[in-house]
């Protein structure tokens, strides 16, 4: 059955309830957290007007901020590279393995992943690698390196790292099928000139695989940036931003505010930072990251 | 369509692995104790009531599934056919509290520590039970023995008065009904203590050789064992408290400002939260402190013979597995070691050592003092008084509410002495609080433990949850020798100041009331040594 819109009345129509449900449940928390910065207010209590002090306390009174913004962009950059990397070279390979069969097998092996929880995924970190009696300490203590051994998210100086190294060997399934969806649709004609050119190995990942999946590398910087910045539940399952304030991320120190200390007008203020951090950070990767339709003057 | 034929072993091995996998029958699980429909009931009542009672569940995955609270939900719902008990599980974290009280859908009863409700007790959220606990306990008196804990008032019936009445909030309120006991001990490897030919210490002096001739030792394989297994919470709160208790005891005389007339024969020189921040105004608990530098060191020397990671590690399974000689954890870790048939060891409980004057020159030379207390913490939420007009004042409310009569009859019914042992000595975890209930043999130690002094306070309870959490992660990053001892105080200075700041805003407290007995206690002081210096008022 087919059903024919007869005027561009009905699209806006149909498009109309899915608008009026973005805006109740996606915009309009936006709007109202950044009012609710604008006052002092906890839940069950009395609330009054401080207009901006949330955003200059936080800014220039908070010692948490500039550290865990520190944390951030560390852990940021960290996942950006790693998921802008590894996984490409692993869908690189896939895609170059001459069977169809042995290429979905391989899809399929670094997909299944995903459908581990990352909660099971920190726990399985925090308690099998890095705990007192985990496999890294027993590894140093089986190659007699025993003085290296220590609570690696308990210590000021490794605390960070470990939490940027969870994930080894970085090769989401998720990022794996984007890069490889990208390199798969690569025009065969632009394969086959490369060769006929004699542009082959590294020389055509550099010069002709990346720039024909910009598009799919921006994606994922994107996402990497937003979760990067908005995420906090890994450290809080694993170190609760500590010790002290060593792995504490913005997100992290808003979600205390908002739960614990009740401080629901700072938490909103915190949060209306790091959207408008989101917000610059990816508008900066729409003008300056070029996507490969961009190179092919698509647009 | 007919299924082909290629996917019918498939279908069986999963069948199979089913039929393999299903639960026992005497497993099957059931949150909710009561038989009755909700439909049969006027009264509906919710009970969120912690992990250590919820019927049909295996604490420690082991034993029986717990039946006692069903029981007796079962009894009272006979005696009230008009009301359902509804048991729940809900999770103890205070974001849950948050969000559920303040859109007025918490559980009628809730199990939290008191001390996350004495911030929210301005906000009408929770109902005092002090009215109540003065009154008799109806069934006591139906009982007709009017020598009995409970026929004169409900209060008599608890066995831990200090503790029980200590709960009450800064408000002078009493929000929580203290159903058991917990208390902490130093759970001890015997065995290893017997190959090591090392004795149970009784001084801190004692304890710290003890620690090192463990540390000093090696296991068969090589490997080290640590001496004493124990979290970052514990020293946060714990050890905080008993040190400060070590330190200040002598003090007391000369800084214990108020003598709360109900509270005072029970928590002897117990240093309120009004009194800590004037006595942090005057400069006590800063830098310039020496008795609280001395806390602090004290616990970095602890430190030094602990696990490493002190926020992530599964303390027990080091424990059971020998990896630590001693773990310092509360008293239900008795049921998981006396359970475990396989555990290669035998063990015993000690209480932490006190310290002695080669300790400190500030050490009183009092033993350790209690610092458990208070288990599960029942408080009467605002849905209990959901059936009055929320404008009205709370007195009126709780006069008015006809649920919240059945929500007391509850509580009250729950703390008759076979009511409460069938539920608190179901199994040895928690001490009864009742009295004329018996403290199972196993938990004996902790029993004992708890005879003693109650603390002098009860730091990380006392001020807002930003000040706790500020402290635990500033002294992790302390003990973990990420920041000096200098670098911790002005962190901790900062966090107390306000921390102060944000007490004396919310409460407006009469800080000239502890001026006037401060300066009376001048002569007192001045016999003292080592004061911190006067600092002006914030």
């Amino acid at each position: 059955m087919s059903v024919r819109l007869q005027s561009p009345l009905s699209c806006y129509a149909i498009v109309l309830p899915s608008l009026v449900l973005l805006t109740t449940f996606v915009y309009l928390p936006v709007v109202w957290a950044f009012a609710s910065s604008l006052y002092e207010f906890e839940i069950g209590a009395d609330s009054h007007f401080v207009g901006l002090a949330h955003y200059g306390e936080y800014l220039g009174q908070d010692p948490t901020a500039f550290p865990s913004l520190a944390n951030m962009l560390v852990l940021t950059l960290i996942a950006a590279i790693m998921r802008m990397s590894f996984p490409l070279i692993i869908a690189r390979l896939i895609y170059a393995l001459p069977t169809e069969r042995w290429r979905y097998i391989y899809r399929i092996v670094f997909l299944v992943p995903i459908v581990v929880p990352g909660v099971a995924v920190q726990l399985i970190w925090a308690d099998m690698i890095y705990s007192d009696f985990g496999l890294l300490n027993e590894l140093l203590r089986g190659v007699g390196l025993s003085h290296w051994t220590r609570g690696w998210l308990a210590d000021p100086q490794t605390a960070l790292a470990s939490i940027a190294l969870i994930g080894f060997p970085f090769v989401g399934g998720f990022e794996v099928l984007i890069y490889y969806a990208g390199f798969s649709s690569i025009p065969e004609s632009v394969n086959e000139a490369s060769a006929l050119d004699g542009c082959t190995g590294l020389q055509k990942f550099f010069r002709i695989d990346i720039p024909m999946v910009l598009s799919q590398l921006k994606l994922i910087l994107i996402l990497t940036l937003i979760g990067g910045i908005q995420g906090f539940e890994n450290i809080f399952i694993l170190t609760r931003g500590g010790p002290g304030f060593e792995t504490t991320v913005p997100g992290l120190w808003m979600y205390f505010n908002a739960f614990s200390f009740q401080r629901m007008g700072y938490a909103c203020a915190i949060g209306v930072l790091l959207f408008a951090i989101i917000f610059g950070l990816t508008l900066l990767n729409m003008k300056y990251f070029k996507s490969s339709e961009d190179l092919q003057g698509v647009r | 369509m007919p299924i082909s034929r290629k996917y019918l072993p498939l279908i069986a091995f999963l069948l199979l692995s089913v039929w393999l996998l299903w639960p026992p029958a005497e497993e099957t699980t059931n949150a909710g104790a009561s038989t009755k429909h909700p439909e049969q009931a006027q009264y509906v009542i919710k009970f969120a009531a912690g992990w250590a009672y919820l019927p049909d569940t295996h604490p420690f995955g082991i034993g029986k599934p717990l039946q006692g609270l069903k029981n007796v939900i079962r009894d009272f719902e006979a005696r009230f056919p008009d009301t359902r008990i509804e048991v729940l599980t809900v999770p103890g974290v205070r974001e849950y509290l948050v969000t559920q009280l303040g859109s007025g859908e918490a559980p009628d009863i809730l199990n939290v520590n008191v001390e996350n409700v004495w911030t929210d007790v301005q906000k009408g959220w929770y109902v005092p039970l002090d009215p109540f606990l003065e009154q008799a306990n109806p069934f006591v008196v139906e009982q007709g023995d009017a020598t009995k804990p409970g026929y004169k008032q409900w209060w008599d019936m608890f066995r831990y008065q200090a503790i029980s009445r200590g709960k009450a909030a800064p408000d002078g309120l009493n929000y929580c009904l203290t159903f058991d006991m917990v208390e902490t001990g130093i759970y001890y490897n015997k065995t290893l203590f017997a190959k090591l030919g090392l004795a149970v210490p009784e001084t801190w002096e004692e304890f710290i050789a003890v620690m090192e001739k463990i540390q000093a030792h090696r296991r068969d394989d090589g490997t080290e064992t640590v001496p004493l297994l124990v979290n970052i919470g514990a020293f946060n709160d714990w050890t905080t408290d008993l040190f400060f208790d070590q330190l200040y005891y002598d003090l007391l005389p000369g800084i214990d400002l108020v003598q709360d007339p109900t509270r005072e024969p029970y928590l002897d020189g117990y240093l309120d939260w009004d009194e800590l921040a004037f006595l942090h105004q005057k400069g006590f608990f800063s830098a310039r402190d020496p008795r609280y530098r001395e806390v602090w060191q004290k616990m970095r020397e602890l430190k030094r013979y602990t696990n490493k990671n002190l926020m992530t590690d599964d303390l027990i399974r080091e424990f059971v597995t020998q990896r630590g000689a001693m773990i310092w954890t509360a008293s239900p870790m008795s049921y998981r070691l006396s359970g475990d048939k396989s555990l290669g060891f035998d063990w015993g409980v000690f209480y932490m050592p006190s310290f002695t004057r080669t300790t400190s020159p500030y050490a009183s030379g009092q033993a350790m003092c209690v610092i458990g207390g208070a288990a599960t913490q029942l408080e009467v939420s605002n849905s209990a008084i959901a059936d009055t007009d929320p404008s009205l004042p709370m007195r009126e409310r709780m006069a008015q509410s006809q649920r919240l009569k059945r929500v007391i009859e509850f509580l009250q019914f729950i703390c008759l002495p076979e009511n409460n042992a069938q539920i608190v000595n179901e199994y040895p975890a928690l001490l009864p609080n009742i009295i004329g209930v018996e403290t199972l043999p196993i938990l004996q130690p902790f029993a004992e433990i708890l005879d003693r002094r109650y603390t002098t306070t009860k730091w990380i309870f006392t001020f807002d949850l930003r000040f706790s959490e500020i402290q635990q992660r500033m002294l992790e990053l302390y003990l973990t020798d990420g920041i000096d001892l200098d670098g911790f105080l002005h962190w901790q200075e900062q966090n107390l100041d306000a921390a102060v700041a944000n007490m004396l805003k919310r409460k407006v407290p009469d800080m000239q009331r502890l001026e006037e007995r401060w300066q009376a206690l001048a002569p007192v002081r001045a016999t003292m040594q080592d004061l911190p210096m006067e600092e002006p008022q914030l």
